[in-house]
């Protein structure tokens, strides 16, 4: 088995407002092996966004703070790191792609100095050739034809599923350990997302990178990830194979939404719901999380939060039915 | 014989493209190209396709929000570009209405729920305030909603919950025709399914037909009683939904069905090899000759490229456009 | 079986505001002080004398701004050693009491400014409204009066509306509300185009609401955010217009004492009676400033991610 590149231990983050304390994320733990790719699944609020923007330490300031647990990078907690160190290691250690190819490229670059910039910055080159042949290579792992020429278009001449490529050139183009990728297939249609997934498996291959998915479609989790945590009110209920959670959930709220979710294969007369909405962040029940719509609920869950309990190997489930 | 609530004939629309001063066109965008489908009542029809296949546009010629460039809509038979003004506001207005995908945008944030959801009554009937406060209460309680959350405005709803007021929006004047412009993708999953067991349960309260614009498929297959998968502006492929889904046959269906199939890595065997498209949509300013999916086809063959393919009917309401072979 | 929803969970996104306490404290005051401020320069105009109510000799003016005094004239403030506490500011030329000049000057800039913006912010919130909703031609017609209106420099056409119309409190606000109107219009019409593509308008029309209901009842409701910005930051500009038109002769005619007269009247004497210009022009500045930082304030209060009033 490969190497563990990223550990995340305990980790705590929380928003400070006027209103309260937002615990974001409230004590998540998981690691990713070299070449691997580990998916953070949930649902809006979850905590998966503010998780992937911790590691790379991006929380919005002053509001965002890491308040605990440790980021562990190749053997080294990167939370300890000074803000220098920590800009030298984004982008070229940890690396980010967000949802929005619109938004992530800026329209009055060209494609090829978006990438350059972040050669130079990471990789010292100063040589213009060497630059740009760095930048060509980006383009070619994520295979955008021609990539002497398309080094010089502008965003605007490019069609979304080609934008998304560049942005994925642009977090490549250093070969990072880590890559985190945050939904990024979901403002795209079905075709160009199974595309653009088998591209991700290509150039993870080619890479050995680490890849931590961020999404909540568990079509590109069955997809792409080998293991996956599923993600509730800033916990992780379940964490396990890929493979295991789609046949043998335990958590209920991992069994639910998977029931929940219609299939394409039958056709089905009802939808499995689950009742209610997810808890306000600044209101959490004291117990566990998702007590208040567990259909499996006792008295005890009301109470305490679970503790996470690994009951075979690489299968952890936080639930007080499951021991 | 079919009960049909709405025909579109030979659906046209397209959006001129100008440049000059003069404003001359020189091209036009197909966002509709000779579409046709039939809606019956009680059942649910599904256009779907991805982004740019034109279903969006076709469902804005049916809300009326636009005019055809060509093509009819019959609603109860009768084709409604020859009613009147006043017919329309009567007969045709009331009987469809819309659900739309942004349950952020479709309510104005500065109206209370009640009068979101009374809107319609206002407009159109003579009702009394009392009328109408409680046929607003009824539909609140249609939708699964308290009726004293009537008070309260839009944002101090969930996604979910907005979804349902516009619902009941929807329901107010007793509609025959409900479009629904992909009315869950915008919400967190678990919401889904409660939307669409909503939307179910409604339907067969009510007796509704719903024209369903998606891209999820697999919404879709739990939705439909018919599908139309358009790709460019056309219909490629349209019948029943069950037997569409288990016996997709034109290379963009399955193409579509195998990106949206639920498969883990270690089932994938040799039938189940995902089918990976090359390339995008082509612009609807200039579609491919001949057949439009040809430019994207595994299966296309020399006269994919030259002739567009006609109508085929397999089975009993089934029907693709293509030109393959193993079809006729 | 009825899907609910939980009828006690609504889950409104979390406001960060995520500033230092000091920082905190900061903006407040950037509220606070221009608020202040303006009430007591509102207080003040109110109050000058309760003439409004039959009591001309009541009020906080110790003296009758108009009524002259020779024998007072050009009395410094009471802290110089000329000046006394029975004029606390001075007085000017004529010997009329400088603070009760200021006071009433209060109350007639203001007037002013309100009206003014009264009826620029009602003319251009329809004009640009169903210019913006309507298109075509009626909007073609009422932008092209729009950009007209704001070619001609107001301060000329104030000018020549007052020379043939002969100053009056009436010519004044006239005059300014004359072209006013445009920048509302402007703004007001783009924020329409903006909301008219906006879903639930066009749900509107689904539901078969006609133009004139969509526009009252959809779009205008959706402006007033941006409407009451503009009118908080065009309360300065108004007071320096009439300031202005006072100063160059073509404003509130004297004795009538607006802040642009008092101005005015010490312009010659700048450096002898320093006094009887530079009270009204800290006047001036002061509601500037206060209206200005007011309207940032509300500005950023109501962003339009808060989405509320």
């Amino acid at each position: 088995m490969s190497e563990i590149v990223l550990k995340v231990e305990d980790l705590h983050t929380s928003f400070f407002t006027r209103a309260g304390e937002f615990k974001a994320v409230d004590g998540v733990s998981f690691y990713v092996r070299e070449g691997e790719t580990f998916g953070l699944v949930g649902e809006s609020a979850c905590g998966k966004t503010v998780t992937g923007l911790s590691i790379l330490r991006l929380l919005p300031e002053p509001a965002g703070k890491i308040v605990g647990g440790k980021i562990i990078l190749d053997g080294k907690n990167i939370l300890e790191l000074s803000k220098k160190e920590m800009r030298a290691y984004r982008g070229s250690m940890i690396s980010m792609i967000l949802q929005d190819p619109m938004t992530s490229l800026n329209p009055v670059y060209t494609v090829g100095d978006q990438i350059a910039e972040s050669v130079r910055q990471h990789q010292h080159i100063q040589d213009s050739k060497m630059v740009e042949d760095q930048v060509i290579s980006a383009l070619r792992l994520l295979r955008i034809p021609a990539p002497e020429q398309r080094l010089h278009d502008y965003p605007f001449q490019m069609s979304g599923g080609m934008r998304q490529r560049v942005v994925g050139s642009i977090s490549m183009s250093c070969y990072p350990r880590v890559l985190i990728a945050d939904e990024p297939t979901t403002a795209l249609d079905a075709t160009i997302q199974a595309q653009y997934l088998a591209l991700f498996k290509d150039v993870q291959k080619k890479t050995n990178v680490a890849i931590i998915f961020i999404t909540h479609d568990f079509g590109v989790v069955a997809n792409i990830c080998q293991r996956v945590a599923v993600m509730y009110a800033g916990k992780i209920l379940e964490t396990a194979k890929t493979s295991t959670i789609f046949k043998a959930p335990k958590h209920p709220y991992t069994i639910a939404l998977i029931h929940s979710v219609p299939r394409l294969d039958r056709k089905d007369d009802r939808l499995y719901s689950i009742e209610g909405q997810p808890p306000s962040l600044l209101n959490l029940p004291p117990g566990c999380r998702f007590a208040p719509r567990c259909p499996d609920v006792m008295d005890i869950c009301r109470e305490q939060q679970p503790p996470e309990v690994e009951i075979e190997e690489g299968h952890s489930v936080s639930c007080w039915k499951v021991k | 014989m079919a009960d049909i609530l709405l025909e579109g004939r030979n659906l046209k629309k397209y959006y001129p493209v100008t440049k000059g001063l003069l404003q001359r066109t020189i091209g036009w965008v197909r966002a509709v190209d000779d579409i046709s489908f039939t809606i019956e009542r009680g059942k649910t029809l599904s256009l779907v396709g991805e982004s740019g296949a034109g279903k969006t546009t076709a469902a804005k010629q049916i809300l009326l929000l636009e005019k055809l460039t060509s093509g009819d809509i019959f609603f109860e038979g009768k084709n409604v570009y020859k009613f009147s003004k006043a017919e329309l506001k009567t007969e045709y207005r009331p009987r469809v209405q819309s659900v739309q995908q942004n349950p952020w945008s479709s309510m104005n944030p500065r109206m209370r729920v009640r009068d979101i959801i009374a809107e319609p009554l206002v407009v159109n009937t003579k009702q009394t305030k009392e009328q109408i406060r409680s046929r607003v209460a009824e539909l609140l309680e249609n939708v699964g909603l308290a009726p004293n959350q009537a008070d309260y405005y839009p944002h101090e709803f969930s996604g979910g919950q907005r979804q349902r007021i516009a619902v009941a929006r929807a329901l107010a004047l007793n509609p025959s025709l409900v479009v629904l412009d992909e009315p869950v993708s915008a919400l967190d999953v678990s919401i889904r399914a409660q939307i669409m067991n909503l939307l179910k349960d409604l339907q067969g309260q009510y007796n509704l037909s719903y024209l369903v614009i998606a891209h999820n498929l697999a919404t879709v297959r739990f939705m439909s009683h018919s599908v139309a998968i358009m790709y460019l502006g056309q219909i490629v492929e349209y019948g029943d939904a069950e037997e569409v889904f288990k016996h997709p046959l034109h290379p963009y269906t399955r193409a579509l069905m195998s990106a949206s199939m639920l498969t883990l890595p270690e089932d994938e065997s040799e039938e189940a090899q995902p089918i990976i498209l090359s390339g995008e949509m082509p612009s609807p300013l200039n579609p491919p000759p001949g057949c439009r999916f040809h430019t994207r086809c595994t299966e296309a063959q020399d006269i994919c490229s030259k002739e567009i393919p006609g109508e085929v009917e397999i089975g009993k309401r089934h029907w693709v456009k293509c030109h393959q072979s193993s079809l006729r | 079986m009825q899907e609910k929803a939980s009828d006690s969970e609504t889950t409104a996104k979390p406001v960060v505001s995520g500033l230092s306490r000091r920082a905190r404290i900061m903006k407040r005051l950037t509220f606070i002080i221009p608020v202040v401020i303006l009430s007591l320069i509102i207080f003040v105009a109110i109050f000058a004398d309760l003439a409004w109510i039959g009591l001309p000799d009541v009020g906080l003016a110790p003296y009758d701004p108009v009524k002259m005094s020779l024998p007072d004239r050009l009395k410094p403030p009471f802290w110089d050693e000329d000046g006394s506490t029975a004029h606390l500011l001075g007085t000017d030329k004529m010997g009329r009491d400088i603070l009760s000049r200021l006071i009433f000057g209060a109350r007639i800039s203001l007037s002013v400014s309100l009206l003014v913006i009264l009826i620029t912010s009602f003319v251009g919130t329809v004009l640009g409204i169903l210019g913006g909703y309507l298109g075509g031609r009626t909007e073609a017609f009422l932008m092209r009066i729009t950009d007209i209106s704001l070619a001609f420099p107001p301060i000329l056409v104030a000018m020549l509306l007052a020379v043939s119309m002969g100053p009056s409190f009436t010519t004044v606000v006239l005059a300014i509300s004359l072209l006013g109107w445009a920048p509302y219009a402007r703004l007001i019409r783009g924020e329409t185009l903006r909301l008219r593509e906006m879903d639930f308008v066009a749900q509107a029309r689904v539901i078969g609401t006609s133009p004139f209901r969509i526009m009252l009842r959809h779009i205008f409701p959706n402006v007033i955010n941006p409407l009451i910005i503009i009118m908080t930051l065009q309360v300065g500009l108004l007071i320096i217009t009439e300031a202005s038109l006072s100063f160059l002769g073509v404003g509130i005619p004297p004795p009538a004492p607006s802040w642009g007269n008092m101005v005015n009247d010490g312009r010659n004497l700048v450096d002898t009676a320093w006094w009887i210009s530079t009270f009204p022009g800290i006047a001036i500045a002061l509601v500037v400033m206060s209206g200005n930082f007011f309207g940032d304030w509300l500005r950023d209060k109501l962003d339009p991610r808060l989405r509320q009033l």
